[in-house]
């Protein structure tokens, strides 16, 4: 009986920890794909560069929220938060050069980063 | 012929005040996460705000009183006292989330932290109610907000499936998130029947001098405007289902939300979601001031009336200040707008049966409205609806807060 629940008791951890991974995984997806459409956005000219240096500072604070909640050290013992992790700063990084390609409107640099983020975009975690 | 053109007006404004921060949040939100699939959810919604102001300026038109007043005269004021509290909770709430809104509406075209704007277009909001007619408030910004259609251009641009669309008017379960999914439609449902709206309607229906031969304008008024605002919060769920959905962007932020406008309105992208926005949640902060003042006065017996000169209407005037400056309180505090936003939306439909029961109750009172009693059905419907609703939110409200 007590084996039973303490196979249920694992099973649930286990399985609330997958939850919560696939829903960090989620944000920080969507999170990617957001920093690539604001920046397409203003590639194309649709969109001021006043609008996107605030989308993509508010971006990086989502961004910053899901990596606190991934620097947890019971968390982050799991491998693949872990590379979640590692994921999430480098974001980080491109999206803080995108803010300074942006204030000093350099398309070229943007392009360059935008690329850069799409490897460690969707579906490369 | 006047009655032609307050039908016609009424409608026009009807449309343009349906969609604020509640609705535009939670449909965009919706459309990312889900697609078509919660349409359903604002159907329903409709048609339940749709028959409760109906019912709202019926009972206006009829006994001449408002809701709150025709309540706490029926039940008292010890019984008033619970539903009243808690409504009034969740308009300052709502009115926080309004102002933030609004905020939020500023930043996007100046770049400039919301919460810099957060007091100045608090005094806006004080200035319209304190040198504005009733008139003026409602038609002025109703008039205003039909800049909301443009989200019913950009999904009509967009040329959705309209088999699929049509397909998610029935409601049908998900394939992942259920929580999510539930908590979505409760906060649309919440977002789209707020309790204020129907003290709001009917005081408005009595500074207006709605009369009992006025009640097919009432009636066409509350179901076509209601149905063309629903409409509206529709166009907001398919083009953000359509836009942002495929690129896998959940909605977090109004920064992100706006994106949702760039593949059909380009240059005037931001701009006009911004608009939208802004004036949607402005419109929404004076309506919701206002039937602060109207509620405390009606309860209190004090007069009142945006007609009337401010000094003839002084405790009102006091009421409905005090209550911007609380939820400016609220709104300078840091709270993120969409989080409370979503917060309050899903709160009202907890509250929303403390509000509705009695509601109908007094509907079916000849006392009130005389031999303009609702129909069995409708009162069934709606009663279901508020109760069932209100038990799902008191489930998936904790579930949201605890992360699933």
């Amino acid at each position: 009986m007590a084996l039973i629940l303490a196979i249920a008791l694992g099973a649930g951890a286990c399985s609330r920890t997958d939850r919560q991974l696939q829903q960090q995984r989620e944000k920080l997806d969507s999170l990617s794909a957001s920093t690539a459409a604001i920046a397409d956005a203003w590639l194309a000219g649709s969109t001021s560069g006043t609008f996107t240096t605030t989308a993509l500072e508010q971006t990086f604070v989502l961004l910053e929220t899901q990596r606190q909640a991934l620097a947890v050290p019971n968390t982050l013992v799991d491998q693949r938060a872990a590379r979640l992790s590692q994921a999430a700063e480098a974001h980080a990084r491109l999206l803080a050069a995108m803010m300074h390609d942006v204030r000093a409107a350099d398309a070229r640099a943007v392009r360059e980063h935008l690329s850069k983020l799409r490897t460690i975009g969707p579906g490369s975690r | 012929m006047t009655a032609i053109l307050d039908l016609v007006l009424g409608i026009v404004t009807s449309i343009g005040g349906f969609v604020e921060v509640g609705s535009i949040s939670t449909a965009a939100q919706a459309g990312s996460e889900f697609g078509f699939q919660l349409i359903w959810a604002i159907a329903i919604a409709t048609g339940m705000v749709a028959m409760l102001i109906e019912m709202s300026g019926r009972l206006a038109a009829v006994s001449r009183r408002s809701v709150a007043a025709a309540v706490r005269e029926r039940f008292g004021v010890h019984f008033h006292f619970v539903p009243l509290t808690a409504e009034l909770i969740i308009d300052l709430l709502l009115l926080a989330a309004e102002i933030g809104g609004a905020a939020i509406a500023v930043k996007l075209l100046t770049g400039i932290g919301f919460q810099v704007w957060i007091l100045p277009i608090a005094i806006a909001v004080w200035l319209v109610l304190w040198l504005s007619g009733f008139s003026v408030i409602e038609y002025g910004l109703g008039l205003l907000g039909l800049v909301t259609l443009s989200f019913v251009v950009s999904a009509w641009q967009l040329q959705p499936d309209t088999a699929d669309v049509a397909a998610s008017l029935i409601p049908s379960l998900p394939g992942h998130d259920h929580a999510r999914y539930a908590f979505l439609a409760v906060s649309i449902l919440g977002a789209t029947v707020s309790p204020y709206l129907l003290n709001f309607y009917s005081s408005g229906s009595i500074e207006e001098k709605l009369t009992e031969t006025e009640l097919w304008v009432n009636r066409t008024t509350a179901y076509v405007g209601m149905c063309f605002g629903g409409v509206v919060s529709m166009g907001v769920l398919v083009t953000s289902a359509m836009v942002l959905q495929p690129r896998g962007i959940l909605v977090d932020s109004y920064d992100q939300a706006a994106l949702m406008f760039v593949p059909v309105f380009d240059r005037w992208a931001v701009p006009l979601f911004a608009a939208a926005l802004g004036i949607g949640c402005f419109g929404a902060a004076v309506e919701l001031t206002l039937n602060a003042g109207y509620t405390f006065a009606q309860v209190f017996g004090w007069s009142w009336g945006a007609n009337r000169p401010r000094r003839d209407a002084a405790r009102f005037s006091v009421a409905f200040t005090f209550v911007l400056l609380g939820a400016v309180a609220i709104a300078v505090i840091g709270f993120d707008p969409l989080r409370l936003t979503m917060l309050s939306v899903a709160l009202t439909v907890i509250v929303m049966p403390a509000v509705v029961l009695p509601f109908l109750v007094l509907m079916n009172d000849e006392k009130y409205v005389k031999r303009h009693t609702s129909g069995v059905i409708g009162n069934v419907c709606l009663a279901l609806l508020t109760v069932l609703a209100g038990l799902l939110a008191l489930v998936v409200v904790p579930l949201e807060l605890l992360g699933g």
